[in-house]
């Protein structure tokens, strides 16, 4: 057996040309050539023609074959291929990535959160450094759905991408659930699906701020903490706002111990994350007209006014990834509406 | 022969079928007798702007009259057919806006041009904050000269005194527009 000859002056301009052609994040890509995408397709099992997205205000369509070009040049493996696809149709579910999501000014970043057996096969980190980097799977599923919004539907910053400032880890947020050390069933488990089955859950975020507590053992004093981070008013525009949180394995389980399954926390939170009208006055955001914050008429200052419309499952996201090694979590906050849905990972089995 | 590199936009060879040049609809010889539809995208303050040009425009025009002034159902989307239709029956020139957001003022100009293939003709307000994403939703729609009107950003946070003010400054730039006085 030949080993291949590695030609890295070949490989750079390669690459070179992908820039040239405005395809790049503004990261080196990996060309994509007809026998990757065949790997790629092969391992999906779908159409290539398969229409998956749609952008009708652009007049641009996404099909699984243009998907797979976009996942050879973000990095990915073959086989990561059906989660990238299982990734982007949970996207496809959010009601803001059909309309003007990507296009907006807050700049939205993918949550991508992976369940079930398929996080171990593929080598998905769920562990201490959840938010990445480092890698290959959850820094590469989410950039090429980046690519994907960029390359087929056209969406260039300054152009037709008119984010602000956007945020970190717009394309890299991508982390497998630590359903070993989670005090809970599986995200994807409580959003309907089997378990066992492997699912991605995703949705928008316009960031993630952490909460960072080794400093109680009561439950109550450590929502809190939450509570506050999450009624903050500068992350408030309209009515209500939805959040998450990740929680690090160490905040999970002092929570569950103390007798909390995740609805029981989004109860006790959906009733404390907030802020008087007296402190939303102070930032022009205690009046509402229609469902839009404004300054309001001074009413008395002392209501208190929720962040989380309700404790629905789809009000506030609850998963756990990161290392058990400190008590330090995220709250994630949402764009828009969560489907509050997961979809399962579908490999195609004559390819394994 | 190495492998070719492949296109990720799926656009290779589409240039032949971009949509055609853009043929703005007839201006009115004035606007005296003429029926105003105003057509609001939710953004804030877009729906007084409007409502005021509009008073303005009636009050200095003899017998002009809004006759629609109707929001649209999607801001990051241009405006459905049913709804270009409805304009089409009920008046004579549009004045719609205010693309104040990344999707908003993409798709303002999109109705603009939507419009004006409807046989309307049609003034678009955009916040000149986004006139870079306004103009390549122009090119994107086969009109990359398109002309629409630019007002000073930030428009979401003006009082009503203010957006009346406004209102004033972009008058006669509307009546130009749906105008023959209009320079093309």
């Amino acid at each position: 057996m030949t080993e291949a000859v590695l030609d890295p002056d070949a490989a750079q301009a390669a690459i070179e040309h992908c820039y040239e052609q405005g395809w790049s994040d503004g990261l080196p890509l990996v060309p994509a050539t007809q026998p990757a995408v065949d790997r790629f397709l092969a391992a999906a099992g779908r159409s290539p023609d398969e229409v998956i997205g749609r952008l009708p205000q652009l007049d641009r369509t996404v099909t699984v074959r243009l998907a797979a070009i976009n996942a050879v040049m973000a990095g990915c493996r073959p086989e990561y291929f059906p989660v990238v696809l299982a990734a982007w149709e949970a996207l496809m579910r959010e009601r803001a990535t059909g309309g003007g999501g990507w296009q907006s000014t807050s700049g939205p970043a993918p949550l991508i959160v992976v369940n079930g057996p398929v996080r171990a096969e593929l080598g998905f980190n769920a562990a201490g450094g959840a938010f990445g980097p480092g890698f290959r799977p959850n820094a590469t599923v989410p950039r090429a759905i980046g690519l994907i919004v960029r390359n087929v539907y056209g969406i260039h910053p300054h152009e037709l991408e008119q984010a602000t400032q956007g945020l970190p880890g717009r394309w890299s947020i991508c982390l497998a659930e630590n359903e070993e050390e989670s005090p809970w069933p599986p995200l994807a488990a409580e959003l309907g699906l089997p378990a066992g089955v492997s699912a991605v859950t995703a949705t928008l975020l316009r960031t993630c701020e952490f909460v960072d507590n080794r400093h109680t053992s009561s439950a109550e004093q450590l929502l809190g903490d939450f509570a506050d981070t999450i009624g903050r008013s500068g992350a408030w525009i309209f009515e209500h706002a939805l959040a998450g949180v990740v929680f690090c394995p160490e905040h999970a389980q002092l929570i569950a111990a103390a007798g909390y399954d995740r609805a029981q926390v989004r109860g006790w939170l959906a009733e404390r994350c907030g802020r008087s009208t007296a402190d939303l006055a102070r930032a022009g955001k205690d009046g509402l007209d229609g469902r839009v914050r404004l300054p309001g008429d001074g009413e008395p200052g002392s209501r208190f006014q929720r962040v989380l419309p309700d404790a629905d499952s789809k009000s506030l996201l609850i998963a756990v990834a990161g290392a058990r090694n400190a008590g330090i979590s995220m709250v994630v906050r949402l764009f828009a509406d969560w489907s509050g849905t997961a979809v399962p990972v579908r490999e195609n089995e004559e390819s394994r | 022969m190495p492998n070719a590199i492949l296109d990720p936009t799926g656009r290779a060879g589409v240039q032949a079928a971009a949509p055609p040049g853009l043929e703005l609809a007839p201006r009115r010889p004035g606007l005296a007798g003429q029926r105003v539809g105003l057509m609001n995208n939710t953004k804030h303050n877009a729906e007084l702007l409007l409502a005021e040009i509009g008073k303005l425009l009636v009050a200095e025009h003899r017998d002009a009259s809004v006759t629609i002034a109707q929001t649209k159902p999607n801001f990051a989307a241009p405006a459905p057919a049913d709804l270009v239709e409805r304009y089409q029956r009920e008046c004579d020139v549009v004045i719609t806006g205010v693309g104040d957001c990344g999707s908003c003022s993409a798709s303002a100009v999109a109705d603009g041009i939507g419009f004006e293939r409807a046989g309307l003709p049609a003034a678009v307000i955009c916040s000149d904050a986004f006139a870079v994403t306004a103009g390549a939703m122009a090119a994107m729609q086969g009109a990359p000269d398109y002309q629409y009107l630019i007002t000073p950003h930030p428009v979401a946070v003006l009082t009503p005194e203010q957006v009346r003010e406004r209102a004033k400054q972009l008058l006669p730039k509307v009546v130009a527009m749906l105008t023959e006085r209009a320079d093309q």
